[in-house]
């Protein structure tokens, strides 16, 4: 029984972008709905997915719900798509963020129709690169992504909105031009663009040297995750995004990076990703460490959270780079954990301003009088961040620090690991600090008119706080699926 | 083939010999004396005979003699063709002969353009 | 002899209607009828060449033209350009009041010169091909007649002149040396020459070196550019579009036949010039895409933007050298490449002359907020923008892909690194357009509006080019056809 469910996840978004886009003069209503309806049915196949999805010991390592049709003979390309364990999380992730940015921006009033077409091309653009296991088809997807992101960023932002969509859109455009030049490589060295051939391939001769084919897919992907020193497109571009596009953004987008990391840099070529773990390992610690330094220091919400986006993503890469199983685990888990967390809150940011006008820190003040339900949704959003026991942020930096410490691949772990759970240190420090200075503290008079959150706001809030404690609590949920995928990639590195 | 060539190197390099030598000639002539050099008005006009000239010589022509000129270069092109054409009239046969119908054809279009166009007319 | 005729039945049908346009100009009123008959006789010339798309390869007129899948399918890709190009100029047209029927006339006879240049199998019908359709382009880039118009068109006169004789120079030299004009017995005689290296043979290395930068010209390489800017800016802007298509891919389609079909082999030979055309086309879309950045003019900027779009083609071109073996997907990523640039650029010029019409302008300023008095038509110019930066879902990234994995092959990875790079700095000033139609404020709230021939011709370009970008199997399957001839 073949139902192409994976074609349905990616392109029941792409249905409703033509929907939208075919209506003469949609009402805004009639769009969000349609978009809403997208949204949430590319959630159910997803869901019924992973519902469906084979668990047992026989089907580690292989690819499920795989579709294949012939798509470019001239270069041997398929229309291929399949999941295993490390892929299904991230497009749960993304299908379930794609309703709630649906839902978090139910109130935008400029431009509503493109708005949403925008959006939707996003969530399918990424559900596209977690599907492919085809390299154009994956580069195609990854692309795509680059034109809703520069347009949503410039049109619907805030801000210094056009340098930040500039910015983005440039340094992506570098990232993939370097991973273009290595997926071509890839392809003339092994004849092949097929991801799953592609793990673990023995690689006899090749024209270039392995280091340099690593290292250029590496850029694309360390840009996008991002690595330090590569981050600093981030910042402005969530700080001057809308809020769906940050929710998307930090959610399901960054996570791209540390998805191509594991499935082509670490899978094809283990061996020199052993040999560079340290040095990815120190970029890692450095990115953690200077990413809770620098959030320290910002008084503006929404830029706080971009930068402890930078530092939670540094665990992933430790979590990578450590290359043991339980840390991948981790890792994996960490971009989902990150993808809901972060998400949650960028949203909460977004309604904050949304009723207050303002995101500067020194401007708020004792908010929890006037919206009390904001102030509990976001302390439970902060405290997850912060990894407090319970919620899914500490579930996934247990397992991340846990695989990495007893990690014997690289020289060193160890202490890399002791400097990065500094880090978590340091976030406790910004996220209570950020919600004492927000949410207690002396109510302000000028804010007593506003309201709390309504009822469209709380359903997507309250359901994002029920994913977050789901796995917080029972997080073998998703660790026995991304066990299903992580397994086989451990044992090429052998550890 | 390409010794060839140096028949066309022989006569750049008379070319070339011939353009430097000439102005140069009356310079060296008068270096060793042959030729006297006292100058007067007559002798350095432009002209050593005949009239002076009238006005400057900047003159500008009326553009309509470029048309006849333009159409008076179609006539040579069509004589060139038919005279050839003429010459081998049996070997080209008739073949040659729907060629040549073509070619005219086209070149009265041409007449028919410059005609229509104005261009026949001095006005 | 004249049973050959039939093979050059595309070219003798679309002269005969052009000289159907010219009596027809004279002698009716109405002027509403001659683009008709123009777009008819281009049909029927497409007709023609679709006929004569199954004939197995032959050469005809004593080696003067081949019939082949190579220049049928650049007749073809010349032929719907020209087509685009006549639907595009309906309201253009008028600006030239009394010589509308010169204007469809001119275009169709260099049509036919460009036609027989990509068939060309001999060096004296390249250049009169060659010479063909650039004296009817000569004259339609000044058609405007305005102080800028006629600049233009003097301007790539004299340029053209310049690079007709160096051109002219370089095939008097390989004459010289190999003793023939036509393309197979120059290839003859250069494989069996002894040396084993140009620097044996001098005066063929010149004539080669001429040879590329007179055609250099003709595809705007650097250095030979210096004549696209100001041509491009003063020209008409169907003109516009159509040197920087038709004229284009014509161009790249001699010179990729006259380097492989007469210097193709031995090896040391096409690597020597294959190297040549790698390092030019680092200085070509170096130059064209930096200089893009800062133009506010967007007839300049395409100018420069086509420049840099060259580079990429000779990437693709420089992989067809150093292809040592008849690789079909090495050796059709140009022609793909041509194919999907064609139908881009042609888009974006349509949208670009629809909007002029109305706006009388071509500052890029002035496009500002164009989103709002046009959806339609900024959503194609955006579209074809998208395309020419190498974005999906567009055949511009397919493109992409195709023409630089052949280049990847080839051991070329470095200068697939330059033009990647290149191709990001590109998003600068291709989204910058972007930026001010989707971002800015209008100007004023006047609807641009445009004709039906012109929603035809823009909906044309930018529903091809989405379809090249998401199904492009069967377009590569043409491509590669067309490149089969090139074996060795």
């Amino acid at each position: 029984m073949n139902l192409n469910l994976l074609s349905w996840i990616i392109f029941l978004p792409v249905i409703g972008i033509v929907i939208i886009a075919l209506l003469p003069k949609p009402g805004q209503k009639t769009v969000k709905w349609i978009a809403l309806s997208a949204t949430l049915a590319s959630f159910l196949v997803s869901i019924a997915v992973f519902l469906m999805f084979n668990r047992s010991e026989a089907a580690i390592g292989q690819m499920q719900f795989e579709e294949k049709l012939l798509w470019i003979p001239a270069i041997n390309s398929y229309y291929h798509l399949g999941v295993d364990g490390l892929s299904l999380p991230l497009v749960i992730l993304m299908t379930f963020l794609g309703v709630i940015s649906v839902l978090v921006s139910w109130k935008v009033e400029l431009r509503p129709k493109q708005f949403f077409i925008w959006v939707l091309m996003l969530e399918s653009s990424i559900l596209g690169v977690f599907c492919s296991l085809d390299l154009i088809l994956f580069f195609l997807f990854w692309e795509l992504e680059l034109i809703p992101m520069f347009f949503l960023i410039s049109i619907w932002g805030s801000g210094r909105k056009e340098y930040a969509a500039y910015k983005y859109l440039i340094y992506t455009l570098v990232g993939s031009a370097f991973m273009l030049a290595g997926i071509l490589s890839v392809y003339f060295i092994t004849h092949t663009f097929d991801i799953t051939a592609l793990r673990g391939i023995q690689i006899g001769t090749s024209f270039i040297p392995l280091t340099v084919l690593f290292f250029l897919l590496m850029v694309g992907f360390a840009i996008k995750l991002p690595v330090f020193p590569l981050h600093t497109w981030l910042p402005d571009a969530h700080t001057n995004a809308p809020t769906a596009a940050s929710v998307i953004l930090a959610g399901a987008l960054l996570k791209m990076g540390g998805y191509g990391m594991i499935r082509l840099c670490v899978s094809m070529l283990p061996q020199v990703a052993l040999q560079y773990a340290p040095v990815m390992c120190t970029l890692a610690v450095i990115g953690v460490i200077y990413g809770a330094a620098v959030t320290l220091r910002q008084t503006d919400l929404k830029r706080l959270i971009a930068y402890s986006s930078v530092s939670h993503m540094g665990y992933v890469l430790l979590g990578i780079f450590a290359l043991n199983q339980v840390s991948l685990t981790g890792a994996s888990l960490q971009m989902f954990s990150h993808g809901v967390i972060t998400g949650l809150l960028f949203a909460m940011v977004g309604l904050v301003y949304d009723k207050t006008h303002t995101r500067d820190l020194n401007n708020l003040s004792g908010l929890a009088r006037q919206m009390p339900i904001i102030v509990v949704v976001f302390s439970i959003a902060g405290l997850a961040s912060l990894g407090l026991p319970g919620t899914a942020g500490f579930v996934a930096e247990f397992i991340t620090f846990a695989g990495s410490f007893t990690s014997v691949a690289v020289a060193g772990m160890k202490i890399f690991t002791l400097i990065a759970v500094i880090g978590i240190v340091v976030t406790s420090g910004y996220i209570l600090w950020m919600l004492q200075r927000v949410f207690y503290g002396y109510p302000l008079d000028k804010y007593n008119g506003v309201k709390d959150a309504d009822a469209v706001e709380m359903i997507s809030t309250f359901a994002v706080v029920a994913v977050i404690m789901l796995v917080g609590i029972y997080p073998a949920i998703l660790t026995n699926v991304i066990y299903m995928g992580i397994e086989p990639i451990a044992k090429l590195i052998g550890m | 083939m390409l010794e060839q060539y140096g028949y066309v190197g022989i006569l750049l390099i008379i070319a070339v010999g011939f353009t430097i030598t000439i102005p140069l000639l009356p310079k060296l002539l008068q270096l060793i004396g042959l030729i006297p050099h006292k100058k007067n008005p007559t002798k350095s006009g432009q002209y050593e005979c005949g009239m002076q000239t009238i006005g400057k010589n900047w003159v500008q022509f009326n553009f309509r003699y470029y048309f006849f000129a333009v159409l008076f270069v179609l006539l040579d092109m069509l004589t060139i063709f038919l005279y050839t054409w003429a010459v081998n009239i049996k070997e080209l046969g008739i073949g040659g002969l729907v060629a040549v119908g073509v070619f005219l054809v086209i070149l009265t279009i041409g007449y028919l353009y410059a005609w229509r166009k104005g261009a026949l007319q001095w006005k | 002899m004249m049973d050959q005729i039939r093979y050059i039945a595309p070219e003798i049908s679309l002269l005969c209607f052009a000289l159907i346009v010219i009596v027809l100009d004279l002698f009716i009123k109405p002027k509403k009828v001659l683009p008709v008959i123009a777009v008819a006789g281009s049909f029927v010339a497409l007709l023609a060449v679709l006929m004569l798309w199954g004939v197995p390869v032959t050469d005809v007129f004593n080696k003067m033209l081949a019939v082949d899948q190579f220049g049928l399918f650049f007749k073809a890709l010349i032929l719907v350009s020209l087509v685009l190009v006549i639907l595009a100029s309906n309201r253009y047209v008028l600006k030239f009041e009394k010589f509308q029927g010169e204007f469809y006339a001119l275009l169709m006879l260099s049509a036919i010169g460009l036609m027989l240049l990509v068939s060309a199998i001999n060096l004296i019908t390249i250049y009169v091909a060659l010479e063909l359709s650039s004296i009817s382009l000569y004259v339609l880039v000044s058609f405007l007649k305005d102080k800028q118009s006629s600049e233009a068109g003097l301007k790539y006169l004299i340029l053209g002149a310049v690079a007709s004789a160096i051109l002219l120079y370089g095939m008097a030299l390989i004459f010289g040396t190999t003793g023939n004009t036509c393309l197979t017995c120059i290839a003859d005689y250069v494989k069996g020459m002894p040396a084993a290296s140009l620097a044996g043979s001098p005066v063929l290395l010149i004539g080669l070196v001429l040879l590329i930068s007179g055609f250099g010209f003709k595809i705007a390489s650097v250095p030979f550019q210096m004549w696209v800017p100001d041509v491009y800016e003063g020209a008409p802007t169907p003109i516009t579009a159509y040197l920087s298509v038709a004229s284009k891919a014509a161009g790249f389609a001699v010179i990729a036949r006259i380097l492989l079909t007469a210097f193709g082999m031995p090896a040391w030979l096409h690597n020597d010039w294959a190297m040549i055309i790698a390092v030019l086309a680092v200085l070509t879309m170096t130059v064209g895409n930096i200089v893009a950045l800062v133009q506010t003019n967007i007839k300049r900027l395409f100018g420069y933007s086509s420049i840099a779009q060259a580079g990429y083609l000779m990437v693709g071109l420089a992989a067809m050298g150093m292809a040592a073996q008849a690789d079909s997907t090495i050796r059709s990523g140009l022609i793909f490449f041509l194919f999907s640039y064609t139908l881009t650029n042609l888009g974006a010029f349509i949208a670009i002359i629809a909007i002029s019409n109305k706006i009388n302008s071509d500052n890029i300023d002035d496009y500002s907020g164009m989103a709002k008095r046009s959806p339609l038509l900024a959503t194609g110019l955006t579209i074809c923008l998208v395309s020419l930066t190498g974005l999906p879902p567009t055949a511009g990234l397919i493109a992409k892909i195709y023409i630089f994995s052949g280049a990847v092959d080839q051991g070329l990875l470095w200068l697939v690194i330059i033009a990647v790079i290149n191709s990001c700095i590109s998003a600068f000033y291709y989204f910058k357009v972007v930026k001010v139609m989707w971002m800015g404020e209008p100007v004023n709230n006047d609807e641009v509006t445009s004709t039906w021939p012109e929603w035809l011709a823009l909906g044309f370009c930018c529903l091809a080019v989405v379809v090249i970008g998401i199904i492009p199997g069967a377009f590569m399957a043409i491509t590669q056809n067309a490149a089969k001839i090139f074996g060795i």
